[in-house]
């Protein structure tokens, strides 16, 4: 086995089998950050109106709790199948990769609002009533009160998240986006030896998550001590 | 659009047995990944210096790249070096590896949270080394880990559509399954994700409950 794969090792890095990795690797990249964006955005949206107890709010609660919890409990693979299977349905012609996004931002959303409401929740219930007493908005609540004690907690996980987000669009091979995994499996139909071609892939996505992963760390590290209770 | 949901409906319980299947390697991934995760996080704890390094580097790189091209390395190239695994099999030691990085983590986290005063106080009130760990040091740990557990194991349930890539007929493989036979896609993927929501929405329940009721765990229902 091994000799094979020092046979092929040549082949294998030729100029443009490595621009393909690049590529793959970009599509890869764009997908885990657009989602990570979009869903931190959205997340924190939809965490805010989960938490605003004011009756008026109520409707929007209810939608934005369902949608939380819905996705959260939707296997990724699922969502893309039925995100790709509507848009067909609807018969609107958009690429995969736009498909793959959409259902990547769909599930950032709902996993990142989950996080940022635990967040928003730790900060202690006197701190809500403090702001209430002084007349304070909703809004003006989160801005001046909650958010600046709560970010720290926030911030960690959302990391962590992040980490385990970029595997995760590993799955949007399934419906043919170019991306990582995508880029293994031509290779191996290319003829070239699986444990070479997905030893590749694995490095490479090493490459992207760990950094990210050692941030995380670090910021958990930094941020820790500082806890106002 | 318009949807009919006869043919999705009619086959029913072969999801449902499906979904069986997808509980059954969650289950089974999760107790080898904990006896994996138990082993780690001793040898990160007493282990001696190498091996700390194996297992760190061990779960380092299995937190840090894609389950799914794990196990395309498991069923393609093994084969290669004369290991020859069924679809399931594949799946199955794959989830584990990964969920062992995973619970080797959370575990080592559960026992490092036991405080040095908890034991002194159990040696003043002169409890004996397995009274300590039956009285102060279980309990305290069970109730520290379990929330993260039961999150872990709702994710690895999630996890387990992946077998559906590689032929395991498990609810997404089956709801692939159907897709082809009744090209009825929409409605077949929406029931697979209500079966998904509805085998979760029960486990995190039944976590809450004995979490709640017999660790004193602080979990929420939802």
């Amino acid at each position: 086995m091994l000799d094979q794969i020092l046979q092929e090792l040549p082949r294998f890095f030729s100029y443009y089998n490595l621009l393909f990795f690049a590529k793959a690797l970009g599509v890869t990249f764009a997908l885990s950050a657009i989602g990570c964006v979009v869903g931190f955005s959205l997340g924190f949206l939809l965490a805010a109106v989960r938490l605003d107890s004011r009756p008026a709010g109520r409707p929007l609660r209810i939608a934005s709790t369902v949608f939380i919890e819905l996705f959260r409990r939707i296997p990724f693979l699922v969502t893309l199948m039925l995100v790709f299977f509507i848009f067909q349905g609807l018969n609107a012609d958009l690429a995969m990769f736009t498909v793959a996004l959409i259902s990547v931002c769909l599930i950032a959303t709902a996993f990142i609002a989950e996080i940022v409401r635990s967040g928003l929740e730790s900060v202690h219930r006197n701190q809500w009533d403090a702001a209430a007493a002084m007349n304070f908005t909703y809004l003006q609540t989160l801005r001046l009160v909650i958010i600046p004690q709560a970010w720290k907690i926030i911030l960690p996980p959302v990391f962590g998240f992040f980490v385990l987000f970029i595997k995760d669009t590993a799955l949007a091979s399934q419906i043919g986006v170019v991306e990582l995994a995508f880029a293994g499996k031509t290779m191996n139909n290319k003829g070239f030896s699986a444990a070479l071609v997905y030893g590749t892939v694995l490095a490479l996505y090493f490459m992207l998550s760990y950094p990210l992963a050692r941030f995380g760390k670090h910021l958990e590290k930094k941020l820790a001590p500082t806890r106002n209770r | 659009m318009q949807f009919d949901y006869s043919p999705v409906l009619e086959r029913l319980p072969y999801l449902v047995g499906g979904a069986w299947l997808s509980l059954q390697i969650a289950f089974l991934a999760f107790a080898f990944g904990m006896l994996l995760g138990l082993g780690g996080a001793s040898v990160r704890a007493y282990g001696p210096r190498w091996a700390r390094r194996v297992v760190g580097a061990y779960v380092v790189f299995f937190t840090n790249t894609p389950q799914l091209v794990q196990i395309f390395f498991i069923f393609f190239a093994l084969p290669d070096a004369g290991i020859l695994l069924s679809p399931y099999q594949a799946v199955l030691i794959g989830m584990t590896l990964n969920a062992g990085a995973y619970l080797t983590e959370i575990q080592r986290a559960g026992f490092e949270s036991v405080r040095l005063p908890e034991l002194e106080a159990a040696e003043t009130l002169g409890f004996s080394r397995i009274q300590t760990i039956r009285y102060v040091i279980l309990p305290h740990i069970v109730r520290v880990l379990f929330p993260p557990l039961s999150n872990q194991y709702i994710l690895m349930t999630l996890g387990t559509s992946m077998a559906a890539v590689f032929g395991v007929e498990e609810l997404t493989g089956r709801a692939y399954n159907i897709n082809s036979e009744t090209f009825r896609s929409i409605e077949v993927f929406s029931v697979a994700a209500v079966l998904y929501i509805v085998i979760t929405l029960i486990a995190t329940l039944s976590l809450a409950f004995v979490g709640k009721r017999f660790f004193r765990a602080k979990m929420r229902w939802f």
